[in-house]
């Protein structure tokens, strides 16, 4: 184990020395050397979980698909998105326009003798049982997860940008990463806000993102495969994420905005009744209702452009973006 | 050999071993935790909880603790210098980067890299007695003898900042070199020795005169300060991949000795006799240990993630 943990750290070492600190030297911004540093880090285990997805998801599409597809062409805009979102560039870009405005917010709570409570101020023998801390960060991001997934689809403005997320016909793993970019950085405000709030230990941000991004890649897999009666309810898979894409969300008025909500832990749907499992595959993608959006369907720019033009106009007309039951 | 003498001999041996063996303490910032590391055998014996984000560490005047600051958890954490256990813990420190005691007691001083501040405090009980404002990114800081200022550096506006610690206000910033870190006194009390970690020197300010007098070349990202412990020397980390450490004459203000010591050079620490001097390899997850004599690289020792503070009780002095 100790040789991989080496080869890990001298292609960091690596890619830093070649790439980065010199950037970083060049530009004036030695300051940021040790970010930089966690910045490759970040994006190399990036690049191994999406290799790893690869590795593990790709062949149950090929051998259990849920749908057979004649090509793959859709496809390409979501591997994009992955690339970006993997590779930092989505990330690094939310770091930027986010962290200089929770500094200033920190900064002045200080100030004003305010110190935010952390989870291990309730529970101190947190400190003490990093596994046992992990989990239950893990289990709160989820929570929060949920929630933002839910309000995403509640909320007209919301659901404009999110919808691009669901316009994908031919879900695969690759669709997990699909989002609109103003989509991303609202979901950057909100994992911000809960971190400062309850304060996610550094140590363990990369491992729940690691986690939390496997079981997207897995829950989005364009796979027949099924977890069982019991497996499906405690654990997000990929039957119960394509009820999620749905063409055609279930009749029950409970499901107007949509079921299935969950990222990682189905007991969210189960408490809060947005739960719906059914054993026949779906279609999914949306029904679009204007030419622009179906061609937008496959088109990076046109998504983010028709994303924009919809956030705006929900603003004001709150029924024209809402989803289509 | 007579059984007295052979007895008495590996007495004597384990002795001898004993006084070598010790526990160095090790923060690994990136994983939340301390490596404890047997100095005779350079082995890690284990690994104890920490908090987020410990990077500096430093020893209680008595000796009594090592006080490790928690940036992210607003805590300073106390361990036992002597076995590493921890002994207690202070809440309500917000975000301590860097720490220092001021040479008479009196003042505990807590820099706030993040969040743009330092704190003073009462070193008798860890009581706040004022927040100064130090924008921007305050890192390392040095007193004068006498204990009226702290010095800090601040890493982007390119400054010096002097606090007076009896008004508890700041009373003067200078331009220093791109992007400073360490900041150390010189023993006769006249300069201000700073690592300008965005280029490859040490800059020496003559503080009285708030001047700069003098640019000593060491190597690219100059950044951190360990007194040889003769009250004269002073090591400096070169903290880049390649890495190394120089050894700076603060009499003759002149870079003596050049060491290679890869994988991000940052804290250092001393061995009581002078012939080891440990350093954190940022960027290797590894201490390395500079054989002074040789003068290379003896060994390296695998820890966690991002190893910034180390310490160890029989240290040279800090002169």
């Amino acid at each position: 184990m100790d040789w991989l943990v080496d080869l890990f750290v001298s292609a960091q070492g690596w890619i830093f020395d070649t790439l980065v600190q010199p950037l970083l030297f060049a530009a004036g911004m030695a300051s940021y050397t040790e970010m930089g540093f966690d910045g490759v880090e970040f994006v190399l285990l990036g690049t191994i979980e999406l290799s790893a997805a690869f590795v593990l998801l790709r062949p149950l599409e090929t051998l259990w698909p849920a749908e057979k597809w004649a090509e793959r062409g859709a496809v390409r805009v979501d591997v994009l998105y992955s690339l970006l979102n993997r590779l930092g560039v989505v990330p690094l870009a939310v770091f930027i326009l986010l962290a200089p405005g929770f500094g200033e917010l920190e900064g002045w709570l200080r100030f004003h003798n305010v110190i935010p409570h952390q989870l291990e101020d309730w529970l101190p023998a947190l400190d003490y049982h990093p596994l046992a801390s992990f989990l239950i960060y893990l289990v709160i991001l989820d929570f929060a997860e949920y929630w933002r997934h839910r309000l995403s689809h509640t909320f007209h403005w919301w659901w404009a940008l999110h919808g691009i997320h669901h316009s994908q016909r031919q879900m695969s793993f690759w669709t997990d990463s699909r989002n609109h970019l103003l989509d991303d950085l609202i979901a950057g405000v909100w994992f911000a806000c809960l971190s400062l709030l309850i304060g996610v230990p550094p140590g363990h941000f990369l491992g729940l993102l690691i986690a939390l991004r496997l079981v997207e890649n897995l829950s989005h897999t364009n796979t027949r495969l099924r977890f069982g009666r019991v497996g499906e309810r405690l654990i997000v898979g990929p039957l119960y994420h394509r009820w999620h894409h749905a063409l055609d969300l279930p009749a029950d008025p409970r499901f107007r905005y949509g079921c299935n909500f969950a990222i990682l832990l189905p007991v969210w749907d189960m408490l809060f009744g947005t739960l719906y499992l059914q054993d026949d595959i779906p279609p999914t993608g949306i029904h679009e209702k204007t030419s622009a959006e179906i061609a937008a369907r496959n088109d990076f720019w046109q998504q983010q452009k028709l994303g924009l033009k919809q956030f705006a106009k929900a603003l004001f007309k709150r029924n024209d973006t809402q989803r289509s039951a | 050999m007579k059984p007295a003498r052979l007895i008495g001999s590996v007495i004597l041996a384990c002795l001898a071993a004993s006084s070598r063996a010790e526990t160095a303490l090790v923060l690994n910032s990136g994983d939340e935790n301390i490596s404890l590391i047997d100095t005779a055998s350079y082995k890690e014996t284990g690994r104890a909880p920490a908090c987020k984000e410990p990077h500096h560490l430093m020893a209680t005047p008595d000796d009594s603790s090592v006080i490790v600051a928690c940036a992210i958890s607003n805590e300073l954490v106390f361990f036992d210098p002597r076995t590493g256990q921890e002994q207690k813990r202070v809440k309500n420190i917000s975000d301590p980067y860097q720490l220092g005691f001021s040479p008479d007691k009196k003042w505990f001083v807590a820099n706030s890299l993040r969040l743009d501040r330092v704190d003073l405090y009462k070193a008798a009980d860890f009581s706040l007695v004022a927040r100064v404002p130090a924008a921007k990114t305050p890192s390392h800081m040095a007193f004068d003898k006498a204990s009226q200022y702290v010095f800090v550096t601040l890493q982007e506006s390119d400054e010096i900042l002097a606090i007076d610690l009896k008004t508890q206000q700041p009373v003067w910033k200078m331009s220093v070199g791109p992007t400073p870190a360490g900041i150390y006194m010189t023993p006769d009390d006249k300069y201000l020795l700073v690592a300008i970690m965005g280029a490859d020197y040490v800059e020496v300010i003559d503080w009285r005169a708030r001047k700069s007098v003098k640019k000593i070349t060491t190597d690219k990202a100059a950044h951190n300060f360990l007194a040889r412990g003769d009250g004269r020397h002073v090591f400096v980390s070169n903290r880049s991949m390649k890495g190394s450490i120089s050894l700076v004459d603060t009499q003759t203000l002149s870079e003596v000795e050049q060491y290679d010591v890869p994988g991000g050079p940052d804290d250092m620490e001393i061995r009581a006799d002078g012939k080891e001097l440990w350093a954190t390899a940022r960027f290797a997850r590894k201490v390395q240990v500079l054989d002074l004599q040789q003068k290379a690289v003896s060994r390296s020792i695998p820890v966690g993630r991002s190893p910034h503070g180390v310490f160890f009780l029989k240290h040279a002095a800090r002169r």
